[in-house]
């Protein structure tokens, strides 16, 4: 557990130092703070736009910075072959996947935050604290975002950067469509093109299960019943992610 | 390590089977809760939604400030197109609706010259305000109940149709002007029986509406009559 910790800090410290992340970062902020712009519309109108540009912001930021932290987090490694001395140690690989994803998560949550507290700040000025749904639709946000960096770090451990930063966008894009393919597909008689489709539906990440804000910011209530099995898909799936990475990682030659 | 390959690959087939089953719960709260996405996917429109992914609302926004502009410009044609795109995005967006409905059945009707124009453009506004009811999500709101109510008793002097939307609306909580209207909408319909018990209603349950009530409920027995 010790040697888990350890990686992570070092993997969240050497996150740090990148420049990406920041960007990132303040193009979030700037974006966040431009939606006060709409001043002009009335103050519904307004109020809801400034949780929707906010949401997504954090949500479609909050993705990049998962991708491109968790991206890098072991290929680097192995680049600079800094790998190699790590795993002369008693290190178990185990303990170095886990730790990477404790790295990259600790950056997500941090940038997360940033972008929260900016966004609950923006709401205080506007005069409209927020309420609890706020905050439920920014749990799911925060749980998706972990989903997204924990395939990304499994694709990592099997496929090049280039194949893996491909991969990882056009499934943040099914992952929020395999509702509406669901959908369409429900209305074919066709047997084998149902049951393919519902495979695929519980292969692919379902993204779109942690989009909540749409409803949310039209004054939709959701309760704690969905926002809690939301939550506990996004773990399961998530420990499908570490176990594939964790089974390719051992069985990679280093 | 193959033993060990076999021991991952059961796991996670076990874990995609707890991901299956939690999902069937998901799919069940989202039906339950009016959560589904109530997109009607056209092939056209496919690839719109491709692009979108998960930011229908941003997209919203970005047609509601393009309507916005028009609005501004005096072009009210060419907010329909708008209108319907975005209900189509986000159909739980109220604003939509109420705005898209008083827009035909007001500012449309107002531009055009001839009666029959009028009459299409009012009954356009009446049908897009009760597909705006038709979603579930909507339908437990008073807020496109009141429009259509107000629209019935105002442009159209529809005052059974008007009654029985206000009657609606107050069904769900609402603000206290809809009761006022309401039980102007009674006396209008005929119905002064009523109307007096819905004033009555007003004068003792909304302080701020009781001299007005008070004096249309004297008005209504002494004279018969009391809105304008």
């Amino acid at each position: 557990m010790k040697k888990m910790w350890l990686i992570g800090l070092n993997t969240f410290r050497e996150s740090m130092r990148k420049k990406t992340l920041y960007i990132i970062l303040i193009f979030a902020l700037i974006v966040i703070g431009a939606s006060k712009l709409f001043s002009f519309l009335t103050a519904e109108e307004e109020l809801k736009m400034i949780k929707d540009v906010s949401f997504s912001a954090i949500e479609f930021f909050g993705a990049l910075m998962a991708i491109f932290g968790s991206l890098y987090a072991i290929s680097t490694e192995i680049e600079r072959r800094t790998i190699y001395t790590l795993l002369t140690k008693p290190i178990r690989r185990s303990d170095f996947v886990l730790g990477k994803f404790f790295g990259v998560s600790m950056i997500v949550l941090i940038n997360f935050i940033l972008m929260t507290v900016f966004f609950i700040g923006l709401l205080f000025f506007k005069k409209s604290p927020p309420d609890l749904q706020v905050f439920k639709t920014l749990l799911l946000i925060f749980f998706e975002l972990m989903l997204i960096s924990g395939i990304t770090l499994a694709l990592g451990t099997f496929t090049s950067d280039a194949f893996n930063i491909i991969c990882s966008f056009f499934l943040y894009i099914v992952g929020h469509l395999t509702s509406y393919g669901k959908e369409l597909v429900e209305r074919t008689e066709n047997i084998i093109v149902r049951g393919l489709t519902d495979m695929l539906y519980t292969l692919v990440p379902n993204y779109e299960n942690f989009n909540i804000r749409d409803k949310i910011v039209v004054g939709l209530n959701v309760s704690w019943g969905y926002v809690g099995w939301t939550i506990l898909y996004g773990i399961l799936y998530l420990c499908i992610a570490l176990y594939i990475a964790l089974y390719f990682f051992e069985k990679r030659e280093i | 390590m193959r033993k060990k390959g076999y021991r991952y690959f059961v796991i996670i087939v076990i874990l995609f089977v707890g991901v299956h089953l939690v999902q069937v719960q998901i799919d069940y709260r989202k039906k339950l809760e009016n959560l589904e996405s109530a997109l009607l996917l056209m092939p056209g429109q496919m690839a719109g939604s491709l692009v979108l992914g998960g930011f229908k609302g941003l997209a919203a926004d970005l047609l509601w400030l393009q309507m916005e502009t028009l609005w501004h410009s005096g072009q009210h044609y060419k907010i329909l197109p708008l209108l319907e795109a975005i209900a189509w995005l986000q159909p739980s967006y109220i604003l939509v609706w109420t705005i898209g409905g008083w827009h035909m059945a007001y500012n449309i009707y107002a531009a055009v010259k001839t009666e029959e124009e009028k009459q299409y453009w009012y009954d356009q506004g009446i049908k897009f305000l009760k597909k705006g009811i038709s979603y579930p999500f909507n339908a437990n709101k008073y807020d496109i109940y009141f429009e259509l109510g107000w629209t019935y008793y105002h442009k159209g002097k529809d005052y059974p149709n008007a009654v029985k939307y206000f009657e609606k609306a107050t069904k769900y909580p609402h603000p206290d002007y809809v009761d006022d209207v309401l039980a102007h909408a009674y006396e209008k319909n005929g119905e002064i029986e009523k109307a007096i018990k819905q004033w009555e209603f007003v004068r003792d349950n909304y302080t701020a509406f009781f001299d007005i009530a008070t004096r249309m409920i004297n008005d209504l027995k002494t004279k018969g009559k009391a809105t304008p």
